[in-house]
């Protein structure tokens, strides 16, 4: 059906039920729609990181600081194989490589079960909820930040710290595609039961550097 | 739904409903005595029935329409109107204004006018008198049943209240109060399997908890609950908020007073 | 117990182990979205306010919404097509395949997808269309329904799904969830990076910005736009809000109402095809628009059933749906918002489920949970109103006709003489009475001793006291 048809009979309907008095486009205000979970308005950069690793680690999701641990984590997962984003090689890739974890900068999808972590770039972090940004200009591959069992994020200098969704939300700007990870991926449709790991990763780690 | 700046005032006429004229005629008698009692003058106009319910949950609006015209031409004047069930109160705020909204003005305005005098009984206690608290005695724990048609009104919360500050009342938690016993009007009969296992959960619920007696806001739900109860061989004690109240003013160490808000 | 509503014989006939799974799995949902609403909300009630206003401002200004969301859709790059009903939707699908030499698909869960049967179209039409869901995943093999709009295999147990996967040859029986969930990981891997399209739904369209949302916590509609070229979502009309900023307001009310959560796992925003440097990724986006009978909802009384954000909180809560279980509801969208919605989807077929909207003991939990403040049960009221005017049967069934009684209740005389009458009520065994509401109401209760008029009689005689007393 073309544009105009498919348009018009909407307009026809909507004209068919107009109401005597249409309902008002309201405003509101985000501390309304912000939760209690929030930080405060006025927290410093500290406090908004201790606010986002405690949501984070409420939906399971795991942060740690340095390479030292990032690299204890990964041996004692087994994971000595992964993807690596390219543009994080000049802080990760030697230490990593020295511990004896090999690294691949792009995802072979013949080989998809070989990674068995991924590393990229956060854009952001939600200290509200405890969630992740990804995006395209932060992670080249989508799959690199996905397949992988073990994702893990890493936040710099350069990442964006948000108090909360609304503030998160008011940032999307021009980027094709974002993500916001709250956790590992996960399920219940198996009578309820909590499992970890569906078609996303079971670990999401964030690592500060 | 319920409107704002509902009248007020001590002469009122009492709607019967039509359960409390077949079955529960203690529970109408108990509401005329204690709104009495809070100082209230009482008319009960003779030519009321029912308030038209059953047809439209039924969606036999039209038989409904035909029931809520005798009511608004029954129940005139300008006092307000005091009715024992918060089901029955919830169709006048809601079910009167539906069925006339492709009505003529007048209809209209007279369904609004009637919403804008109808009250819940205990809503009318707390929030039209301003009673706060309750005088007397009553020893017994409570499952206050939550009847569905008293949601988004104040009943519950002033039923509670009530209750609560009444001495020796003890309100107890129980589970899934959220959940409905079960009744629905004519669903009761035309899904009564499904009726009957919500009444039996609710029962279940609400006698859980081993209260002295089930406390109720609407006796639609009391009906169907305890006739499946007795049924069931397992049969509760049953009360009105209303019965309670006066019962505890009754129990009162000094007379009754006379309550002024 | 003898019914004539076939929701109460399935209802009736359901087997205690589903009825368990049903109820406690309902009940669990509906505890956990009370926990997340008042750990997040002080007053969350006005937050569902809120949502609804600006659904129900979003509808009434539709055209004009989707115009500006077609303009910006268009202009971030997206090709948007128009479907007036199911057929044409497919047929729109199956041309984008055909037109890229596609013929694998990978969805994510998607409900307008079930309600247009586009699985089966493509496989029809030689194309495979696999549901990556878990729950929907196993529906598909088992060749079921989804009972829930939101957790799809409610009425399934581990035994169950262990049986179909041994069946399917996804490995020897093993009924640990993990395991289940393991290897369905393994086997739609393969299938995501097969398939050359990746179908979603929408959660909700900006209007603003034409940016597609859509939430997901097992990461699936992130897998179906990984590894293929061509991304086609599906979207009902009624998903668009009206700027960016009101997502906020919607995913946290959407994640609360659903699942419990502060935030569904993984909430997507997709504002057209990849970037150029992106590695993968579809270069080639789609968003299909689909009417099916909504703008006819639109233009009448059931409008605001399209408020909708399909977050299943009025099925949870429901005690009819409760006892009876999704499938009851013989459609696509079971519980209250099905009772609503599957009539008038169903277009000509309406009398078919016009018995859905007496499915209900107008209870109201359905609307005081709705995160859009949808007036559910005066919905399911309107439609008791247009069957009994249009005279359909299946609705009416087991109602007992109220013609007389309005007569009997707008004639006070005779309500008076029936109060006096009624008594004979009392010395009749009910097991005679050849009316099939008293049979209903006597087989599992009793009626309380009939004491008609007593009341009026007490009332005459406290009345003369009174008036004795002030003279």
């Amino acid at each position: 059906m073309d544009q105009q048809c498919f348009l018009d009979n909407i307009r026809a309907a909507v004209a068919r039920n107009a109401k005597p008095s249409p309902t008002p486009l309201p405003e509101w205000d985000p501390a309304m729609v912000t939760s209690q979970l929030a930080p405060d308005t006025d927290s410093d950069s500290a406090s908004l990181w201790e606010t986002f690793c405690q949501r984070f680690r409420a939906v399971n999701g795991q942060t740690i600081e340095g390479i030292g641990p990032l690299i204890a984590l990964l041996l004692n997962a087994d994971a000595k194989h992964g993807y690596l984003a390219p543009e994080l090689n000049g802080p990760l890739a030697g230490p990593l490589q020295n511990a004896g974890i090999t690294l691949e900068s792009a995802i072979d999808t013949t080989r998809i079960d070989d990674y068995a972590f991924g590393i990229t770039r956060a854009a952001g972090i939600i200290a509200e909820t405890g969630s992740v940004v990804i995006n395209e200009s932060s992670t080249p591959s989508r799959l690199g930040a996905l397949a992988p069992w073990i994702h893990v994020t890493l936040i710099d200098a350069n990442t964006k710290v948000f108090a909360t969704l609304v503030d998160a939300i008011k940032d999307l700007g021009d980027e094709p595609y974002v993500v916001f990870a709250t956790g590992p991926s996960k399920t219940a449709d198996v009578e309820g039961i909590l499992i970890e790991g569906v078609h996303g990763p079971g670990m999401q780690i964030c690592l500060r550097l | 739904m319920i409107p704002a700046n509902r009248i007020v005032g001590k002469q009122v006429q009492f709607m019967i409903t039509c359960l409390c004229d077949t079955f529960y005629d203690h529970v109408a008698q108990a509401s005329v005595e204690l709104l009495e009692q809070v100082g209230c003058l009482v008319d009960v106009p003779d030519g009321q029935t029912c308030c038209g319910q059953p047809a439209f949950n039924a969606g036999d609006w039209e038989s409904a329409r035909k029931v809520i015209r005798h009511t608004l031409r029954t129940f005139t004047g300008d006092q307000p109107i005091i009715i024992p069930s918060g089901s029955c109160a919830h169709m006048v705020f809601h079910g009167y204004q539906l069925v006339f909204e492709n009505g003529t003005d007048a209809e209209k305005e007279a369904a609004r006018t009637l919403a804008g005098r109808t009250w819940e009984i205990c809503d009318f206690l707390v929030n039209g008198l301003g009673i706060q608290t309750w005088h007397g005695r009553f020893d017994g724990k409570i499952s206050l049943h939550r009847s569905c048609h008293t949601r988004g009104s104040n009943t519950y919360s002033a039923a509670l209240q009530l209750l609560r500050s009444i001495d020796g009342v003890e309100i107890l938690e129980f589970d899934e109060s959220e959940q409905c016993c079960g009744f629905g009007g004519t669903f009761s009969v035309a899904y009564p399997n499904t009726s009957a296992a919500m009444g039996t959960l609710k029962i279940d619920k609400l006698t859980a908890v081993k209260p002295d007696l089930i406390g109720a806001v609407d006796m639609a739900c009391m009906l169907h609950l305890s006739g499946l109860a007795e049924k069931q061989k397992r049969p509760f004690r049953k009360m009105h908020v209303v019965e309670i109240l006066l019962q505890a003013l009754r129990n009162a160490p000094t007379n009754p007073p006379v309550i002024h808000s | 117990m003898k019914t004539s509503q076939p929701i109460d014989a399935f209802g009736r006939d359901l087997s205690q182990e589903v009825k368990e799974s049903v109820y406690s799995s309902s009940k669990a949902k509906y505890d956990k979205r009370i926990g997340a609403l008042n750990a997040g909300y002080i007053a969350p009630d006005s937050l569902r306010k809120l949502a609804g206003q600006i659904k129900q401002h979003t509808l009434e200004n539709l055209p004009s919404y989707l115009e500006s969301a077609i303009g910006k859709l268009e202009a971030n790059g997206a090709k948007v097509h128009y479907a007036k009903d199911g057929e044409e939707a497919n047929a729109t699908i199956l041309g984008i395949m055909n037109a890229a030499g596609a013929t694998k698909l990978i969805k994510s869960k998607s409900m307008v997808s079930e309600e247009i049967h586009l699985n089966a179209f493509l496989e029809n039409n030689g194309c495979e269309s696999v549901e990556s869901d878990l729950g929907e995943f196993i529906v598909q093999l088992d060749h079921d329904m989804p009972s829930h709009i939101v957790t799809p295999i409610v009425h399934k147990n581990r035994q169950q799904i262990a049986t179909t996967f041994e069946k399917m040859g996804l490995g020897d029986y093993n009924d640990d969830p993990t395991t289940i969930t393991r290897r369905a990981r393994t086997y739609l891997r393969k299938k995501y990076l097969e398939a050359e399209v990746g179908l979603t739904g929408a959660n909700f369209v900006s209007a603003e910005s034409g940016r597609i949302v859509l939430v997901t916590n097992e990461g699936n509609a992130r897998f179906s736009i990984c590894a293929n070229r061509i991304h086609i979502v599906l979207v009902g009309i009624e998903k668009l809000v009206p700027r960016d900023k009101d997502l906020a307001l919607f995913l946290n009310l959407l994640a609360r109402s659903a699942t419990g959560q502060q935030l569904t796992v993984y909430t997507q925003f997709i504002n057209g095809p990849k970037a150029p440097d992106q590695i993968d990724g579809p270069g080639e986006m789609h968003v299909v628009f689909l009417d099916n009978g909504r703008s006819e909802i639109l233009a009448g009384e059931f409008q605001s059933i399209l408020r909708c954000i399909r977050c299943g909180a009025c099925l949870n809560v429901c005690p009819v749906y409760r006892q009876t279980s999704g499938h009851a509801y013989r459609a696509v969208y079971p519980g209250p918002v099905g009772a609503v919605l599957s009539p008038l989807l169903a277009g000509k077929r309406y009398p078919e489920f016009a018995d859905l909207p007496k499915a209900s003991s107008l209870c109201g939990a359905c609307n005081e949970v709705c995160p859009v403040d949808i007036p559910l049960p005066e919905l399911l009221l309107r439609h008791r109103n247009k069957s009994k005017l249009e005279h359909i049967q299946k609705a009416s069934a087991g109602t007992p006709p109220l013609g007389g009684w309005a007569v009997l209740c707008s004639t006070p005389s005779m309500w008076k003489s029936t109060l006096t009458l009624g008594k004979v009520m009392d010395y009749v065994p009910m097991k005679l009475v050849p009316v099939p509401a008293v049979q209903a109401w006597t087989q599992t209760r009793t009626l309380p001793p009939f004491r008609g008029g007593k009341f009026r009689g007490w009332y005459k005689e406290h009345r003369k006291h009174d008036s004795g007393n002030n003279q």
